[in-house]
């Protein structure tokens, strides 16, 4: 297992360098990736903790639209549609980075080379650090040689790859993470008794929805598998609270309320949810985009008809997912703009592993099944990571990609 | 037993003191290399690729902050700086420049003209090349806030 991490991580971080040093992707902190990290300088470079800093220093005093930051109406403050999740967990690769700025004698404002790729590595290791996690899960109820497989498929099989790299500054790296951690901490509250395990699981469930709050519907989802300790659960929700209380007090003091659309005027229609293009359109979807996944749905179905340990998350798993699938079909902009297959599903990736690894299992017992599963694991593993070149070389579009684009793009380079 | 036992661990110590030095000693060289790069000169940031105006001078936008890097025994440096004015409503912008972290020039742009900052530098320090950092108080559309011309030195003979 220790030898698939490590590979995982030399091959991800010599993708990184292609990335970066062949100039197809400008720099770590761009788009979405501005506003994720931007809380990082205002708060330990400015000491600010209401963006104005920044905006001054990066923006002239206002930040532009593509920033994704509002000045909220009736206070004049800065509202970031993107909360703090993420600045969080990249907090401590900063002081690396400003310390490396100041030997150098490179401009500290946030932003500069070593800042870019202190942030763009932090994607890169919370990714890693999420396999790593993830694998110690699927070891508890399956084999190494099936957990070391998954592993591998979920990094290059999907686009998870392509988030651990060419846009590793986005949230999905660190969601990709904490939703692997979150299966861990349930998984040892139910293992091990007292309070570390559950003030653990606090933690992680608050981080999970301080990177994107649309995900604490996976807190609800796995509720019932949190052991039924009215201690246990009052030390978990008491951490949640108060991991969470940041950014309800950063709401308040930008706009009078702790609870807020940050979003401003876009939002949901939940009465006309995109269901068939999220999962199987050319332009986004997601099966059309990580075939590997449908695997997982097999392996869900194996796993909920077998009496194995690992039967308890199914149904919160697939519930999660279902109700994931009917928010991201609702967002105003389904595809998420720019995004190489659809990347609001990266952050699940840790629950569809649990049905791949159910399915690599019953496919593992019957040697003719495992050759023929082996050969169409391996085929579209070739086929994603040939696409993944295709985007960063702009030979796929970056969204609203049609099925003539699509065709024409095939297997071709030239 | 002991015996054998004392001995592998003294290797396994002697493995880790030598790994420990290793990683010191390339850490150090790494740091000593990261404190004058030859590259530093190359580098700017806060600026956007190249372009060209109609009478062929070249020039790149920067949003609020920018910085590049001349050679540190530079006497005089110049550089060009404009901004648009499509709305009436826009307002002057004021450039402020610091070479290191030290005031040196500030300039209003007034009109859409280009404008030339021209300093002095004070004398060399111990590295091969000086920061300059260009900052401007408000913004055009799309995060312009000057465009900048290309940096020209006079070299201390």
């Amino acid at each position: 297992m220790k030898s698939v991490i490590a590979a995982a991580g030399a091959v991800c971080l010599a993708a990184y360098v292609w990335v970066y040093a062949t100039g197809l992707a400008p720099t770590p902190i761009r788009s979405d990736g501005f506003s994720y990290y931007v809380y990082v300088p205002s708060w330990f470079l400015y000491h600010d903790p209401t963006l104005a800093s920044v905006a001054n220093d990066c923006c002239g005093g206002e930040f532009p639209p593509y920033t994704a930051i509002i000045r909220w109406r009736g206070t004049g403050r800065w509202v970031n549609a993107h909360p703090i999740g993420v600045a969080v967990m990249q907090a401590p690769f900063f002081p690396i980075a400003h310390a490396l700025t100041r030997w150098t004698n490179l401009s500290p404002d946030g932003f500069t080379l070593y800042y870019q790729h202190a942030i763009g590595v932090a994607g890169l290791f919370w990714t890693i650090a999420g396999l790593w996690t993830l694998g110690n899960v699927l070891r508890r109820y399956f084999t190494t040689g099936v957990s070391a497989a998954v592993l591998a498929t979920i990094l290059f099989g999907t686009n998870l790859f392509h988030y651990a790299t060419f846009d590793s500054s986005y949230s999905h790296a660190y969601s990709f993470f904490l939703f692997a951690a979150f299966l861990y901490t349930i998984e040892r509250c139910s293992r091990t008794p007292g309070l570390a395990a559950p003030a653990l699981a606090g933690l992680v469930a608050g981080l999970i929805v301080l990177v994107r709050h649309t995900n604490v519907l996976v807190l609800l989802c796995f509720a019932p598998a949190f052991p039924r300790d009215m201690r246990r659960i009052l030390v978990a929700s008491a951490v949640l609270l108060l991991v969470v209380a940041p950014q309800l007090a950063i709401y308040y003091q930008a706009t009078g309320r702790p609870i807020v659309s940050s979003y401003g005027e876009l939002g949901f229609n939940f009465a006309q949810p995109r269901i068939f293009a999220v999962l199987f359109s050319p332009q986004k979807g997601l099966f059309f985009w990580s075939p590997l996944l449908l695997l997982a749905c097999a392996g869900f179905a194996i796993l909920a008809a077998a009496p194995h340990p690992a039967r308890r998350f199914v149904a919160p798993a697939v519930i999660f997912l279902a109700v994931d699938a009917y928010v991201i079909a609702s967002w105003w902009d389904w595809q998420f703009g720019a995004s190489f297959g659809h990347r609001g599903f990266v952050d699940a990736l840790p629950l569809f592993a649990l049905g791949m690894a159910a399915f690599y299992q019953w496919a593992w017992a019957a040697p003719p099944r495992r050759h023929a599963v082996a050969g169409i694991v391996l085929c579209a593993i070739a086929l994603n990571m040939f696409q993944t070149a295709q985007y960063w070389t702009h030979r796929l579009p970056f969204s609203d990609t049609t099925w003539d684009q699509y065709r024409a793009a095939f297997l071709r380079w030239h | 037993m002991g015996s054998i036992s004392r001995s592998i661990s003294a290797v396994a110590l002697t493995r880790r003191a030598i790994a420990a030095l290793v990683v010191a000693a390339t850490a150090w060289a790494l740091l000593a290399y990261l404190r004058d790069p030859p590259w530093l000169i190359a580098i700017t940031s806060g600026m956007r690729p190249e372009t060209m105006d109609a009478s062929g001078r070249h020039y790149r936008w920067m949003g609020g902050h920018a910085s590049l890097f001349v050679p540190s025994d530079a006497r005089l440096v110049s550089i060009p700086l404009r901004t648009t004015f499509d709305a009436p409503a826009d307002q002057p912008v004021t450039v402020s420049i610091t070479i290191d972290d030290r005031p040196v020039d500030r300039i209003v742009l007034t009109d859409a003209q280009w404008r030339l900052s021209s300093f002095r530098l004070p004398p060399r320090g111990p590295r091969r090349v000086r920061r300059v950092d260009i900052r401007v108080d408000r913004t055009r559309d799309d995060n312009r806030g000057a465009a900048v011309g290309d940096v020209t030195t006079v070299r201390t003979p």
